[in-house]
């Protein structure tokens, strides 16, 4: 228990470095120009007087370069993401597209693993096989395609083509299933989940499969096997149990990873998203928005991260010894 | 006469792998009576190992018995069903293993590898599981046994995690056990424990061990009978005493040759080549490309296991002719 | 027999060759690679039109579905898909080794001195290689991409996403590097060499890097697929270089239109699609070939 704690407050304690790494990488872009209110005047968006006297008092532009840093930083630590070009307070915008991003990426998550570690499984015990190298091949195909473009694709298919599905947004203006806003907001959720699932999840069969193979010819799992202990107590108590790890960790960094990889996915179905939102703030400039985004991702990332690390060390307590 | 425990009769194990069929075990034969401490000796790749697996039939794929036949106990075992077997494994058969740093599952505490076996084979609730658990620990030897219980594999010494190993074969009190190497891994120090251990289990449970290694010394030490193995055939049986007196194998020979001893004044001799290309064996005599008294017959007809005298056989086309050293 | 098979080459590079001889998927793989290096020396001569050339526009053909004069169909603005995915061959396989070169080697540089060296060295190497592990690099590479072509490297084209690709994307390498060299550490051959004579440096160059090739051919060219894949994601979201051909920038302008127009989607997605695949397979290829876990 006490090697767990002490690893707990080690993960915790490094992501203080990360979140001032990316304070400082975010500052430089918005310093790029010289100031950011330069930045933001080069974008397509023409922003008022009082917005910009909002963000010359945010951004502490009288003060040199130094202390500018370090206010950015005082900001954050605050939650004080300051005022976009539209006026509107930055924090108060991200709140819901937080969630909107969560919905689909929690969900997504969700089947990828379901889904993900039975098929591992199942494809690493039979090797070889017709349907391992079915499971294989279109695992591969999964991680060697841009996920946004799948989703093109699905659009074209069942939006454009057959209209089953919605192709943008996450809700229709009219409710076009019946009148039932939850059955809409389902209908809408159905092709973006599916690509990123399907995505997330040949990553997951992949490594699933991989440490599985790796893990069964190990002497533990033949010594399990002499003791007479059951072929599915075999499997998934002694073997998956060890080859989980390294995927977990993997499951963990992919969230971060799809979480970043928002902005393809969301703006190609219009998800109301911080992934759609962060690529019309940077298209358009809209450097407080733009800058703000970044900084939640990072840490939802980091807590993402954090869950993972925790996971990991229940699952295989070599890791908490240091 | 005590009856025969187990009986392999011209079994064939082979791997079928992407580069081509290893014939892992090409024809072996065993016989084993109740209670009799058997060695079975060769270098790595000789298909020792692969005999213990092929007996609790757990050959790990791709491998696989084509041929042959095992009698456990009066019992056909390579016609039984899958679940009949696994109510073997423990009770009546179990395998130490040569490495207990990876014998031993990592991420599970001493106690749960432990009682999860107990509680499959016995019907015992968790408790007692636990404390029959511990009764082993204290059995092998382990100090302070109530801790090293909750502790897990990577946090003991290897001498320590070999003895577990030995408790978890040993928890369901089997009949016939296979000792894998069991102290190749460990500090010289320690072997002699362990194979002080097993012997003093061996005797107290009255149980059949199968000693595998490669290492003549401990052929001497712990048996009563031994089997040299080649290329996953048998080349010489005979009892431990006879054969260190006169072997009838070339193969023998070079294994006795090759361990040194303190009286020793002459060169080690080296076994010259390495083991064959079990893909594809050399045709005749399987030890003939490093035999130095080869000779045609050799490279062309395989020899069979001829009857030296009662209880002793040899596989070469020249033992009544060579006068073979052996070790006293 | 076994006299003849020892005469046929044995060093590691000869035996790692023959496995991947071997490797269905490897060869497919790198059939696959071949054939889009190809494509990018000889595409530009042998493709009907220039890169980002409107022709077609003013043979009236702006717009048209697939056909056999325009094999990918027509954009609405006049180009043509098949050319164009041609053209962009060249441009993203140079994406996807330029900043794979250089992330090789500044992965490979920190995380050898970051395994070798102890101390306050090392732990601030790790510490760097963490970071840029963990944070968010699209969102970055994106901000990076959008405010440097703006302001400072006007007109730097292709090459500035390449930097700033590089930029982030180093750390994985490093990590491996910094992973094998901790265990090569501890080897004894490193100790004889330091028994004889060998200083750091001698230690690390000689000895230490040949012995990480391995694993760090095998991610080098799993690298490579991904920052193709970044350079897709990058181009289509509109923060690339809107005057160089690339298969984003295709997927770009036809995504405006896929209802009308899907060809522009579609095509270029494939060719995307299959080169990283190539590279994907040809990676698990060289991963098995270098990773000997059968018992020969």
């Amino acid at each position: 228990m006490a090697s767990l704690i002490r690893y707990v407050i080690r993960r915790l304690l490094f992501m203080i470095p990360v979140f001032l790494g990316v304070a400082i990488l975010t500052f430089v872009v918005g310093n790029a120009a010289g100031n950011p209110i330069a930045l933001i005047r080069a974008g397509l968006r023409n922003p008022s007087p009082q917005v910009i006297a909002a963000l010359t008092h945010y951004y502490h532009l009288d003060q040199p370069e130094w202390e500018r840093f370090l206010w950015w930083l005082w900001n954050l630590l605050h939650g004080d993401l300051g005022v976009s070009v539209s006026g509107r307070p930055v924090a108060s915008q991200i709140g819901p597209w937080t969630w909107t991003t969560l919905e689909l990426q929690i969900l997504a998550l969700l089947f990828s693993v379901v889904i993900g570690i039975p098929v591992g499984v199942y494809s690493a015990k039979h090797q070889y096989s017709k349907s391992d190298y079915a499971i294989t091949t279109v695992a591969i195909f999964g991680y060697s395609m841009p996920t946004f473009w799948l989703g093109i694709i699905l659009i074209v298919i069942f939006s454009l083509d057959l209209g089953w599905l919605p192709s943008s947004g996450a809700v229709s203006v009219s409710y076009l299933w019946g009148g039932n806003i939850y059955v809409d907001q389902l209908a809408h959720l159905v092709l973006p989940t599916i690509v990123l699932t399907y995505v997330e999840l040949a990553t997951i069969v992949r490594l699933v499969r991989a440490n599985m193979l790796e893990v069964m010819r190990q002497d533990y799992i033949l010594a399990a096997r002499a003791s007479g202990l059951s072929e599915r107590t075999v499997t998934y108590r002694y073997a998956l149990r060890n080859a989980i790890s390294p995927v977990i960790t993997i499951i963990g960094l992919g969230f971060g990873a799809a979480l970043g990889g928002a902005p393809a996915l969301e703006t190609t179905f219009s998800w109301p998203g911080l992934g759609y939102a962060f690529t019309v703030a940077a298209l358009t400039l809209d450097i407080p928005l733009a800058l703000g985004i970044t900084v939640v991702i990072t840490v939802m990332v980091l807590i993402a991260n954090l869950i993972t690390d925790l996971t990991y060390a229940v699952v295989d307590p070599r890791v908490t010894v240091d | 006469m005590s009856e025969r425990i187990l009986e392999i009769s011209n079994l064939r194990t082979y791997f079928f792998t992407e580069a081509g069929v290893v014939k892992a075990l090409d024809g072996m034969s065993l016989e084993v009576y109740k209670g009799q401490a058997v060695g079975l000796v060769g270098e790595s790749g000789s298909g020792k190992s692969v005999t213990a697996q092929s007996v609790l039939r757990i050959v790990p794929r791709p491998g696989r018995i084509v041929d042959g036949s095992i009698r456990f106990d009066g019992e056909d075992l390579l016609s039984k069903s899958e679940g009949d077997m696994r109510k073997l494994r423990g009770p009546k058969m179990a395998i130490v293993f040569q490495d207990p740093t990876t014998s031993l599952n990592p991420v599970y505490t001493v106690e749960k590898q432990l009682t999860d076996i107990l509680t499959l084979h016995k019907d015992l609730t968790k408790e007692e599981a636990s404390k029959r658990a511990l009764a082993l620990l204290e059995r092998v030897g382990i100090p302070e046994p109530e801790q090293r219980l909750k502790a897990y594999p990577h946090e003991l010494s290897g001498g320590m995690k070999q003895r577990i190993a030995i408790a978890r074969a040993l928890s369901c009190e089997p009949v016939l056990l296979f000792a894998d190497e069991p102290t190749t891994n460990l500090d010289v120090t320690i072997q002699a424990q362990v194979l002080e251990l097993l012997k003093q289990l061996q005797k107290e449970l009255n149980m059949t061990m199968i000693m595998i290694t490669h290492d003549m010394g401990i052929i001497a030490d712990m048996t009563e009978r031994v089997t040299v193995l080649y290329a996953g055939k048998v080349m010489e049986v005979a009892d431990t005493v006879t054969l260190f007196k006169s072997p009838k194998h070339p193969y023998t020979e070079a294994l006795m040759k090759a361990v040194p001893s303190v009286k020793q004044t002459r060169a080690l001799e080296v076994i010259p080549g390495n083991i064959p290309n079990l893909i594809e064996p050399p045709v005749g005599c399987v030890f003939h490309p490093r035999c130095k008294y080869a000779k045609d017959v050799c490279m062309k007809q395989e020899p069979a296991l001829e009857k030296v005298t009662e209880g002793h056989y040899a596989a070469c086309h020249f033992w009544r002719e060579l006068k073979l050293e052996g070790r006293a | 027999m076994s006299a003849e098979r020892s005469k046929r080459g044995a060093s590691q590079w000869a035996v790692a060759w023959r496995r991947f001889r071997r490797n269905k998927s490897g060869l497919v793989g790198s059939s696959i690679v071949v054939f889009f290096v190809l494509v990018a020396v000889f595409g530009p001569f042998l493709s009907p039109y220039p890169a980002r050339s409107y022709l077609p526009l003013y043979e009236g053909d702006a717009g048209t579905s697939p056909s056999f004069k325009h094999p990918f169909g027509v954009e609405d603005s006049g180009i043509d898909v098949f050319s164009e995915t041609i053209q962009s061959t060249k441009n993203d396989l140079y994406v996807g080794l330029a900043a794979t070169i250089i992330t090789t080697l500044i992965g490979v540089a920190v995380g050898a001195l970051a395994g070798y060296f102890k101390g306050i060295v090392s732990d601030v190497l790790l510490g760097v290689t963490q970071i840029f592990f963990v944070i968010p690099v699209l969102l970055l590479i994106l901000l990076f991409a959008r405010v440097f072509a703006t302001f400072v490297f006007h007109g730097w084209g292709l090459t500035l996403i390449v930097l700033i690709l590089a930029f982030f994307g180093w750390s994985s390498i490093a990590f491996i590097v910094r992973g094998e060299t901790l265990k090569l550490k501890e080897m004894e051959f490193i100790q004889a060499a330091r028994s004889l004579g060998a200083g750091s440096y001698r230690l690390l160059f000689r000895h230490i890097v040949p012995n990480i090739l391995s694993p760090v051919i095998v991610v080098a060219t799993l690298n490579i697929a991904g920052f193709i894949l970044t350079e897709v994601v990058v181009s289509f979201l509109g923060f690339g270089d809107a005057n160089t051909s690339t298969w984003g920038l295709l997927l770009n302008e036809g995504f405006p239109f896929v209802r009308t127009s899907w060809w522009v989607s579609v095509f270029p997605g494939l060719a995307v699609v299959f080169c990283v695949l190539g590279f994907n397979l040809m990676g698990d290829g060289l991963s098995d070939a270098l990773n000997p876990r059968l018992r020969e």
